[in-house]
């Protein structure tokens, strides 16, 4: 057991390396620094408008869903990227089994347009 | 099964048969079947009975063996369902079936009062019957136990037949524990028997008994003869059965159960069994002088102790049953002495004028209405002549007046308890003439008492009648008995004839000089007894007829002697403080400290523990997703932990 | 390429697909909620047909693998969704009408499942829970309008991605210091190195705990009450079916394939899980007042019993798991169909106090309840005993004595209150009777109940299947 601890003990000395350096830095700053706080100073700033809200407040649920939807086909995409590539090599198996694929993601699809995903209102 | 072993087996198994008929089919086919049915299941066997005895012993062979089946076959240990047909349980299945069958008949008119049906009590008397046969037909030692605790059930059940009567509860239940005590040295008894022979059947044993003579146990640095424990331990659970002083609690307290079933256990048949058994276990019981001595010491001291206590006893039941426990002394004196015959011939004769003075009472207590108490009837005699007649009858066979049955019978008993020539046989021999004496004044006591001088209580008196044909039938039959047993059987039971008759079913050893030297006792020696007797009956006369105030004075003028009587020498009292408070204070520990205490606690607190953890285990639920998901890693540091110490 | 042996799992997934379709083009005046119901109870029984004359083989590269105890897990499965549409059948959520997309995810659920029982490698391994999983996540969450729904949905997703990071974890560990993803491979660099280095031990253990998660083990069991009690009726019964029995399938497979020859290693962890899963459930059930909860911890005590055979680690041990939780299985369902009939004026009801003089107003319903409760505490002649009698007989084979004390010590505490719902129903003062059940709840309960009081008859045929699945395994 003491070859797995040991063999990872740089990164122990490299993780109280790091804290001591951040430590360090946040702890220089707050005793040499010179602080004169001030409402504007501590105001969030947005491009120089006014802020004319909280940052935290709901988003509405389709911007999620929205999201979500571009993940799995940008996945799909990044799927079909190394396929396209090596179809050579797969054969009529690995051309059909995208096929299935693809077909199965098309099933999804008209769910989704069915449902009234892709509408916004 | 040849014919006659078949008609052995009607008289013993036909009274089951009608016990299984009446109480499982008695609900749907009625009372008056079910009593026609076991009435007349009792008079087949009866007759079987009869007729086996007057047949005798097919072939001269002694002894016969009707084989019914096996019934425990473990190891070496052997036990059968047998029929044995010897004199000795010929004898006995006569004498038990003939009572059996007069005591059945009487119940229907004793009974008719009843309101609840009555074939459960039927079904009672032919399941005891079938016992008690059980019991003196057995083979071996464990069919013997059988039939001796089935009539120790059935006696449980009669004596407490008015389960709603809690004196009744109450004196069932000590009949039965009292009978436990004394059954446990039995089986002891029985158990060495079958370690000392590897056998439980007579026959067996009796063959190997004259080799084995001087086995002993080491036991507390002493040698103990092994036929003087076995034979104790075997009288002990006779005393028991047959209420011997000591373990004589029990008897007066069963007159609880109707007059019927006091007749046929209490007093004909079931007690006997003790006396029975030391007769079948003669062979043994010959080479055990010590218990011997024993039974006759004790036999001749239950005699005196009982008639003691009958004299004052106010209840007519009580009265007569103390008679009993006393005329059982006089039978287990006699088998101290190795006069066994004797014994058997006491029995058979007490049976019948026994059962005749209780039906007697019974008739008086049916008349009355149910009164027991003697000091509140008188002047009977006029209503219920028969009855009087009987009563008489019984109390000249009981007083062992000429030429009644307890005439033969008793002056065989004190006869052969003289000519022993020892000194508890004489001792013996005192107490018995002395209890003659007794005797001949409490019967007359009774009579006196009963049937004259004038009603104490017109209100019961007045309509006081003879009950039925069904009552008067049996009390004839018995009266007959009462007068003939003694003369018709003397010669066979212990007169000249009794070798023939027994045909070794019953064996002396040292006995038999004692036999031989019967017949040379002393004229006044002889007459002693009926002298005693005729005393007595004057006695009586002066005391409750000539001079009523007497006994009364008497009384106040020696009050300690009349309350030691009145409260049976203060067995009762003493038991309670020697066993029963001593064991109800430990009962009460254990129920209150080791069965609520510990045993009870135990689980309790388990289960109370059980829950508490439970109630903890459901409360680190708690919902929050954060401490689910850290209980998880715990979990698993818990895991690898162990993995990396085993690994 | 042996493509032929996966053709079920195509089969059900192709079905699922059409279902899907065919449900979701409908016009919205009609619910297809009956119809694809019924459309994905009949690809349940196509697709159980298909499995039984299924070839063995392994194929896909060594990632899927068709053998007889994939064929028995797989027909486990199978029933168990199957049942559990059934159950649906009848469920009418919060806002009152039932969605069409309930069956199809079990269906795509029970893929996973199979997937589960056939993989043959880590990967398969990770996909078919997975796949199972995600449509857990959905199905629990499914009654939309209802608090505790989605908080069960959230809480199950959420310890459910923590434990498939665990998973992970110990797949890239094994496959760190084993250098293969493949049981067969394991195996053979196992046995080459007799025995496991230290890294390799780890990733079991994470691999352990991962699994342990599904199957609701102490003390990855915590998700197990707050989800059953959220989670709609139907979906429960479903929960605590075929993902399980598939979740067992991976277990038994892994620990005997690749894992077998570490088997003392491993032993002393599934003892101690299987230990606290039935110390914990059969304690943490007493003081409980709902009913759904209560099934939970019994849920949780069940695979301690369970894990009892793996823990023997022989033949026979698997053979007793496997029968256990072919029992389970069935008395599972029957007692959610009781569950799923408590219902008064439309809404559920789910309290203990409920059933009170059940007896009385619905004696039908009660006798069912009675029966699975016997079978739950292992009663003879239930069904529950025989699972118990080849699980307990295994460990007192394989000398776990100890184990086996603590099983026989927590079914006594278990059978507390097992019978103190058939104290309720039948001695307790009557409640409002209960809404008439739907035909198809009345269904199971009543077939439940035959096949779980009169499971004796079939006893033999499951027991040689069992015995069969487990020497494809070990033989």
């Amino acid at each position: 057991m003491h070859d797995v601890i040991a063999s990872y003990f740089p990164v122990l000395v490299f993780g109280v390396i790091a804290v001591g350096i951040a430590g360090a830095m946040l702890g220089g700053s707050l005793l040499a620094g010179h602080q004169k706080p001030y409402a504007e100073k501590t105001s969030a700033y947005e491009c120089g408008f006014e802020a004319f809200d909280d940052a935290r407040r709901r988003f509405d649920v389709r911007f999620y869903l929205v999201a979500i939807l571009f993940i799995i086909f940008d996945l799909e995409v990044a799927f079909l990227f190394p396929w396209a590539v090596s179809l050579s090599h797969v054969g009529l198996f690995g051309f059909l089994s995208m096929l299935g694929f693809l077909g199965m993601l098309t099933v999804g699809f008209i769910y989704e347009w069915c449902k009234g995903a892709l509408d916004w209102d | 099964m040849t014919s006659s072993a078949a008609i052995f087996a009607i008289a013993v198994l036909a009274p089951l048969g009608g016990s299984l008929i009446a109480g499982l089919f008695g609900r749907i086919i009625g009372d008056r079947p079910a009593q026609a049915i076991t009435i007349g299941l009792m008079a087949a066997a009866c007759a079987s009975a009869i007729a086996t005895l007057f047949s005798g012993v097919p072939q001269d062979m002694g002894t016969a063996v009707v084989s019914l089946g096996h019934w425990i076959d473990a190891g070496g240990f052997h036990a059968n369902w047998s029929l044995r047909a010897d004199m000795l349980s010929l004898s006995m299945v006569a004498m038990v079936t003939t009572i059996s069958l007069c005591v059945h008949i009487y119940s229907v008119g004793y009974m008719n009062h009843e309101e609840m049906p009555t074939y459960r009590f039927f079904s009672y008397l032919s399941l005891f019957t079938f016992a008690m046969l059980m019991l003196v037909t057995s083979n071996d030692l464990i069919q013997l136990f059988f039939g001796w605790e089935g009539v120790g059930l059935v006696s449980y059940l009669l004596i407490g037949y008015w389960y709603d009567k809690p004196s009744a509860v109450a004196a069932a239940i000590k009949a039965f524990v009292v009978n436990r005590v004394a059954d446990l040295f039995f089986l002891v008894g029985i158990a060495l028997l079958f370690l000392q022979f590897g056998s439980v059947t007579y026959d067996n044993i009796f063959a190997v008994v004259p080799a084995q003579v001087g086995a002993t146990y080491h036991l507390f640095g002493t040698d103990w003869p092994v036929f003087e424990v076995i034979g104790t331990l075997l009288f002990i659970g006779a005393m028991g059965k047959s209420a011997q002083l000591f373990l004589h609690t029990w008897l007066p307290d069963a007159m609880e159960g109707p007059t019927p079933v006091s007749a046929l256990i209490h007093a004909a048949t079931m007690v006997t069994a003790g006396v029975f058994l030391m007769a079948r276990m003669s062979p043994l019981l010959e080479f055990a002088p010590g218990t011997k001595t024993l039974i006759v010491l004790i036999g001749g001291t239950t005699c005196f102790f009982a008639a003691t206590v009958g004299l004052v006893q106010p209840d007519i039941k009580r009265t007569i049953a103390y008679s009993t426990c006393s005329q059982l002394g006089y039978m287990f004196m006699a088998a101290g002495v190795g006069v066994y015959q004797a014994s058997i011939f006491h029995l058979t004769t007490h049976a019948f004028f026994k059962a005749l003075l209780f039906l007697g009472a019974g008739s008086v207590i049916h008349a009355i209405h149910g009164e027991q108490d003697m000091f509140r009837m008188g002047g009977l005699w006029r209503k219920i002549p028969f009855t009087y007649a009987v009563m008489w009858i019984g109390s000249l066979a009981l007083a062992g007046v000429f030429p009644f049955a307890g005439y033969w019978s008793k002056d065989g008993i004190l006869e052969a308890m003289w000519a022993a020539q020892s000194g508890p046989a004489t001792y013996g021999w005192a107490m018995g003439v002395v209890t003659a004496f007794i005797t001949a004044l409490y019967s007359w006591r009774l009579i006196f008492l009963v049937f004259h001088g004038t009603p104490r209580d017109a209100h019961l008196s007045e309509h006081a009648h003879e009950g039925g044909i069904a009552i008067v039938l049996p009390l004839g039959i018995l009266g007959v008995g009462a007068v003939l047993a003694g003369v018709l059987l003397d010669r066979f039971y212990i007169g000249t004839a009794q070798a023939q008759f027994w045909q070794g079913s019953i064996v002396n050893g040292a006995g038999a000089a004692v036999m031989n030297r019967m017949e040379e006792v002393p004229g006044l020696i002889a007459l002693a007894p009926s002298i005693a007797g005729l005393l007595g009956i004057a006695v009586a006369y002066l005391a409750y007829m000539a001079r009523p105030e007497l006994p009364a004075s008497l009384a106040r003028s020696l009050r300690p002697v009349y309350l030691f009587l009145l409260n049976k020498w203060y067995f009762d009292e003493l038991y309670d403080v020697l066993f029963v408070r001593p064991y109800r204070a430990l009962a009460r520990i254990l129920w209150k400290g080791a069965d609520e205490g510990v045993v009870e606690q135990v689980p309790v607190g388990l289960a109370r523990l059980t829950v508490g953890t439970a109630v903890q285990a459901a409360r680190t639920q708690s919902g929050s997703i954060a401490i689910y998901a850290f209980t998880m890693l715990i979990g698993l540091v818990v895991l690898t932990t162990t993995l990396l110490f085993v690994h | 390429m042996n493509w032929i042996i996966a053709f079920p799992e195509l089969v059900l997934t192709l079905c699922g697909l059409v279902i899907l379709t065919v449900g979701v083009v409908q016009k919205k005046s009609t619910n297809p909620f009956a119809a694809c119901s019924m459309l994905t109870i009949a690809a349940f029984a196509i697709t159980g047909f298909l499995v039984t004359v299924s070839p063995d083989g392994s194929g896909y590269e060594h990632v899927f693998v068709n053998d007889g105890f994939a064929r028995f897990m797989k027909v486990l499965s199978l029933i168990g969704g199957a049942l559990a549409t059934i159950m649906t059948l009848s469920y009418r959520g919060t806002s009152g009408g039932g969605r069409f997309e309930l069956p199809v995810l079990i269906l795509f659920s029970t893929i996973g499942t199979m997937l589960m029982a056939s993989s043959d490698n880590m990967m398969t391994l990770f996909v078919g829970l997975e796949l199972s999983s995600l449509a857990i996540y959905i199905l629990c969450a499914f009654d939309r309008d209802s608090v505790v729904s989605s908080e069960s949905g959230l809480k199950y997703f959420i310890l459910g991605s923590l434990a498939s990071g665990l998973l992970l974890y110990g797949i890239s560990l094994t496959y760190g210091y084993g250098g293969t993803m493949e049981y067969g491979a394991i195996r053979t660099v196992l046995i080459q190195s007799g025995g496991a280095s230290l890294g390799l031990m780890l990733g079991i253990v994470f691999l352990i705990a991962g699994l342990a998660f599904k199957l609701s083990a102490v003390p990855f069991h915590m998700w197990t009450p707050d989800v059953y009690q959220g989670a709609p009726t139907p979906v429960t019964a479903y929960l605590a079916g075929a993902p399980k029995i598939a979740t067992f399938a991976l277990i038994l497979r892994i620990m005997a394939g690749p894992f077998g020859a570490l088997a003392p290693q491993w032993q002393l962890l599934i003892e101690m899980i299987s230990v606290l899963s039935m110390v914990f459930g059969s304690l943490a059930a007493i003081p409980q007042t709902n009913i759904k909860r209560l099934m939970a911890y019994s849920s949780i005590g069940h695979m301690g019993y369970a894990l009892m055979g793996l823990a023997a680690a022989t033949p026979g041990g698997i053979r007793g798991t496997l029968v256990y939780l072919t029992t389970y299985l069935f008395m599972n369902v029957g007692v959610f169909a009781g569950i799923a009939a408590m219902r008064r004026k439309g809404h559920e009801t789910t309290d203990i106090a409920d059933l009170s003089g059940l007896g009385r107003t619905s004696p039908g319903l009660a006798l069912m309840m009675a029966i699975f409760m016997f079978s739950m505490l292992g009663m003879p002649p239930t069904a529950g005993f025989f699972g118990k009698l080849m699980v307990f007989s295994a460990a007192y084979g394989a000398g776990l004595y100890g184990l086996l004390a603590i099983g026989a010590i927590t079914s006594a505490i278990g059978a507390y209150y097992y019978l103190r719902i058939v104290k309720v129903m039948y001695f307790d003062a009557s409640a409002p009777a209960f809404d008439t059940r739907s035909p198809s709840l009345a269904f199971l309960s009543v077939s439940m109940g035959i096949v779980t009081a009169l499971f004796v008859l079939v006893l033999g045929p499951v027991t040689s299947a069992a015995q069969a699945a487990a020497s494809a395994l070990i033989g």
